[in-house]
């Protein structure tokens, strides 16, 4: 096998040793995410002609089984944007390269504390951040003067919305990133401190029954994902729903909106907390001069970076600072996102999580039909997670 | 040009020069590995042995760079970042930072945070500049490292070292030595010329010998033995004038013979491989049989678990034979109508049928996903239409997989209808018309004439269009998904969910292919040969 390593090794070498200078990114923005950043790369080279930096923009879907399998074979890019999900996964298998050493308290400081504890796995950093991604509540002005600030008082706008077969709230229960809120509200985790998974708890079954109860009694609709959400919120048939960043461009011109954070669970007096994505910029553990990637990365994410995502891309940026710039701080919908931030739960970055959302889905799916109990469903999916797990 | 004109001689060189071309190939990938295992081996080597001097108090070995860095002390703002001291002129201990002049202090934090982490480290660097790094505990002498009282890490890299550069000229030696012993056999007499042979093509694993390489040795005296008993058998000639012959037709034919080298039989044979091997966190073991029997005995599962391979296997048998059913059924049906010579507009109608076959077949698959939805779908707003209740598709097994087949259906069925408009047109009026003035009934001129010559086009087609069908990812991915609960997959999406969702089992994912390779040779096999014995009876 160590034959086969050090094979493998030269042959990466052999492919490898012709690069030009300089720092190649990929990511997958598009819009005005992608306009924010190229501005940001054109200030980077107008700056340092000697490390030029070029972005490469990569379709979103299989982005992440590109990147694992380039990397690794010397082919991949310097740096890479990604969410902070497969940090676990990257690093176990060496492909990302740790920045710890790069990084200081002062660096640390200029980031939000969520943000930059995404980064961190086994008791390293892996990447800076760019911005966070959470659900919160978008609710219809028109047919909802007053937010829901409880669960109790979001279940109460139902009657008057089944009248015209609408919906108190819309949002997507079938998968487990959109039931996270209830799970993580009523208690639950997904995993513990120590990284171990803790999936069938009675506190993950009550989030379950209570997402049951919510389709059952015709509250929010069965079985919706993005598309049914954000047509079933453009016509008025829900008063609100519950979704991230990506949502507003979804939004119909002339639907009266406003976001709130999301709402107290009623039941245990706890806020509903969405999982934290955290967008950031990754090393590849092959990039050819990492103290110039770096200095990219370092760049990238600076205050005065950041403010340009913040206004030009509405980006709920990672650096407080960001929020201080004028055009910035009167954009309410970043406001409350950064204030959902402080009821959120970080993506768990244990490898094991990839092998949960599709076993979970499918328990949701059973328990919303009402196929099934969730007590039970619960035990099956640790069950068949743990079967994954099995070497 | 006849076999027997040429010359004892050439023949001994062309057959000579095809078993060497193969045998320098097998020397050369041994050498290469032997090499790179060797430059690893002395330099990991080295490495540790400076970071052991070093741990005792001792200087480095020449040539490697060694330091002391000291246990980590955490930021108390930032629990992950860490302070480190590095001790690298043999004194004073001074702060590990980022310094544009000392590159190689990032090696040694991470080495000492990989140390922490998972004991000692001994290995090449990946970088390609093969380097080796080791770090090692440094406890000063009467002492232990504690959780408490952590030890400073011994680091050592060493200096950059290329592999040894590939011996051309003993290779050409050895090959032009090979060439003098297979020539001078071929002078002699017959007899000796095979020996030649034999002895020529087995000179080239001496070199094979020196470097200790006993698998690319056995292999290249392997080939010396081939090489001999082709020539023996008379198939080197055989082989050459045949290729001499068609030599317009090889040529025509190498651009395809390479690109399905290249594009099939490769990936078809690493797959094969990967099959025996086992997948995590970026590394391969070789496993043996166990992704296979573990698929077979359908991993210690319930038959009526959705993961249960068996299970998997009879949803997919289930959900081919109802798709054929389907295409062939329709399919036929609509030839019929459109071989009608007074329906009008026959042309267009054709065109406007096979337009499903035209789109692309993910593209109608998220589009009948779409329609199957449950608050928006077309299909549910039919239903209110006519006052019937809205269906939720993919919460049961019967609907989600009806929900499947429909789309399949729309997928497949133009498919048969060509083929059955072709062979219709095929079939002679005047049978028709001697059935009529017979008597028949129309069921029976279908029954006794029609289907028996649709059933030699019709009989490919399926077999394919089975075929195609069992391996439908497209449709169950997008449309059901597996919903409700995995029990909608069939083979090929379980597959790759072992590849992608259950933690990149790719060595399962690999041997799940070959099962289904496996089981779809069989139907060509024998599931052709009773559509075939059902034609001749």
């Amino acid at each position: 096998m160590k034959a086969a390593a050090a094979l493998l090794v030269l042959a990466v070498a052999a492919c490898g040793q012709s690069r030009d200078q300089g720092v190649v990114l990929w990511h997958a923005y598009t819009g005005g995410e992608r306009d924010a950043l190229e501005a940001t790369a054109a200030t980077w080279n107008a700056a340092h002609p000697e490390t030029p930096l070029t972005l490469v923009a990569v379709p979103h879907d299989s982005f992440a089984d590109k990147l694992t399998s380039a990397i690794p074979r010397g082919n991949g890019p310097d740096l890479f944007i990604y969410a902070d999900d497969r940090i676990g996964a990257w690093a176990d298998a060496g492909t990302i390269e740790p920045i710890e050493f790069y990084v200081d308290d002062t660096r640390a400081d200029r980031f939000s504390a969520e943000a930059m504890n995404g980064m961190a796995y086994r008791g390293s950093l892996w990447g800076l951040p760019l911005a966070t991604k959470s659900l919160v509540l978008y609710v219809r002005t028109d047919l909802v003067p007053h937010p829901p600030t409880t669960t109790a008082e979001l279940i109460a706008l139902a009657p008057a919305m089944k009248k015209t077969g609408g919906f108190a709230v819309a949002y997507a229960n079938a998968d487990l990133y959109g039931h996270a809120p209830w799970l993580h509200g009523f208690g639950a985790q997904i995993v513990d401190a120590a990284g171990n998974l803790t999936l069938a708890t009675p506190e993950a079954a009550n989030a379950m029954a209570f997402a049951r109860t919510l389709v059952a009694d015709g509250i929010a609709p069965g079985d919706a994902q993005g598309p049914t959400v954000a047509s079933l919120f453009n016509a008025g048939r829900a008063a609100t729903a519950i979704s991230g960043p990506w949502f507003i461009a979804d939004i119909a011109p002339g639907v009266p909106w406003q976001v709130v954070t999301l709402p107290v669970i009623t039941e245990t007096g706890k806020p509903a907390a969405p999982f934290l994505g955290v967008e950031s910029v990754l090393m590849s553990a092959y990039a050819h001069d990492k103290t110039a990637a770096f200095a990219v990365m370092d760049a990238l994410t600076s205050d005065a970076a950041a403010v340009v995502r913040a206004r030009d891309a509405r980006q709920v940026v990672a650096n407080p600072a960001a929020y201080d710039d004028p055009a910035v701080a009167k954009d309410t919908v970043l406001r409350t996102f950064r204030a959902q931030l402080a009821h959120t739960v970080p993506m768990p970055k244990v490898p094991a999580m990839r092998m949960v959302w599709s076993p979970y889905q499918n328990a949701l799916g059973e328990v919303l039909a009402g196929h099934a109990d969730p007590g039970a469903q619960l035990l099956a999916v640790e069950r068949e997670v743990k079967g994954y797990l099995v070497r | 040009m006849s076999e027997a004109a040429l010359p004892l001689l050439q023949r001994q060189l062309r057959d000579f020069g095809v078993g060497a071309i193969l045998a320098i190939i097998v020397a050369t990938v041994a050498f290469v590995a032997v090499r790179n295992t060797e430059l690893a081996a002395r330099q990991i080597d080295l490495a540790t042995r400076t970071a052991t001097a070093l741990a005792g108090g001792g200087a480095p070995l020449p040539t490697v760079q060694g330091v002391l860095v000291s246990p980590p002390v955490p930021s108390p703002k930032h629990p992950y970042l860490h302070q480190r001291k590095i001790r690298d002129d043999g004194a004073t201990w001074h702060a590990l930072v980022a310094d544009p002049v000392h590159p190689a202090h990032k090696l040694y934090y991470d080495a000492a945070t990989r140390f922490d982490a998972t004991g000692a480290v001994a290995e090449l660097m990946r970088d390609g500049t093969g380097r080796a790094i080791a770090a090692l505990p440094a406890c000063p002498a009467g002492t232990v490292a504690t959780p408490a009282t952590p030890c400073p890490i011994a680091i050592a890299i060493t200096s950059p070292a290329a592999p040894a550069p590939y011996p051309y000229l003993v290779m050409i030696g050895v090959l032009g030595l090979g060439a003098a012993i297979a020539a001078a056999g071929a002078l002699v007499s017959r007899r000796a010329a095979r020996v030649g042979a034999f002895a020529g093509v087995a000179a080239l694993a001496v070199p094979a010998m020196l470097w200790h390489a006993w698998i690319a040795t056995t292999v290249i005296l392997l080939i010396a033995a081939a090489v001999t008993f082709a020539q023996r058998a008379m198939w080197t000639d055989r082989i050459a004038s045949a290729v001499s012959d068609h030599r317009a037709a090889f040529s025509f034919l190498a651009p395809a013979g390479v690109s399905m080298m290249v594009l099939v039989a490769a990936p078809f044979v690493i797959g094969l491989v990967m099959g025996f091997y086992d997948h995590h966190a970026g590394t391969w073991s070789f496993v043996g049989i166990s992704n296979f029997i573990e698929i077979l005995s359908g991993g210690g599962r319930e038959l009526d678990d959705p993961l249960n391979f068996w299970f998997t296997l009879g949803v997919t048998v289930l959900w081919t034979v109802t798709n054929i059913l389907f295409h062939v059924s329709i399919g036929v049906a609509l030839a019929l109508v459109l071989s009608r010579k007074w329906l009008r507009g026959r042309g267009v109608f054709r065109m406007l049928l096979i337009l499903p076959w035209a789109i692309p077949n993910y593209i109608t698959a998220l589009i009948w996903k779409g329609m199957f939805t449950k608050e928006y779908g077309a299909i549910n707003m039919l239903l209110h239409e006519v006052g019937l209740d809205g269906v939720s598709w993919f919460t049961s097994f019967s609907t989600s997989f009806g929900a499947n087949v429909a789309t399949n259906t729309w997928l497949g069925f133009p498919f048969m209808m060509v083929v059955a408009i072709g062979a219709l047109e095929t079939i002679p009026r005047e049978l028709y018309e001697a059935a009529s003035v017979d008597g028949a009934t129309a069921w029976q001129r279908f029954r006794h004439i029609t289907l028996p010559h649709l059933r030699p086009a019709l009989g490919p087609a399926v077999a394919l269009g089975s075929i195609w069908t069992f391996n439908m990812f497209n449709v169950i991915f997008l449309v059901s998904g597996g919903k409700p609960n995995n029990s909608t997959n069939i083979l090929v999406t379980d597959a790759y969910r072992w590849a992608f969702e259950r933690g990149e089992r790719y060595g399962m994912a690999a041997a799940y292919g070959t099962v289904i390779f496996g089981i779809l040779l069989l139907w060509t096999v024998f599931g052709t040969r009773i559509v075939r014995r059902k034609e001749d009876a």
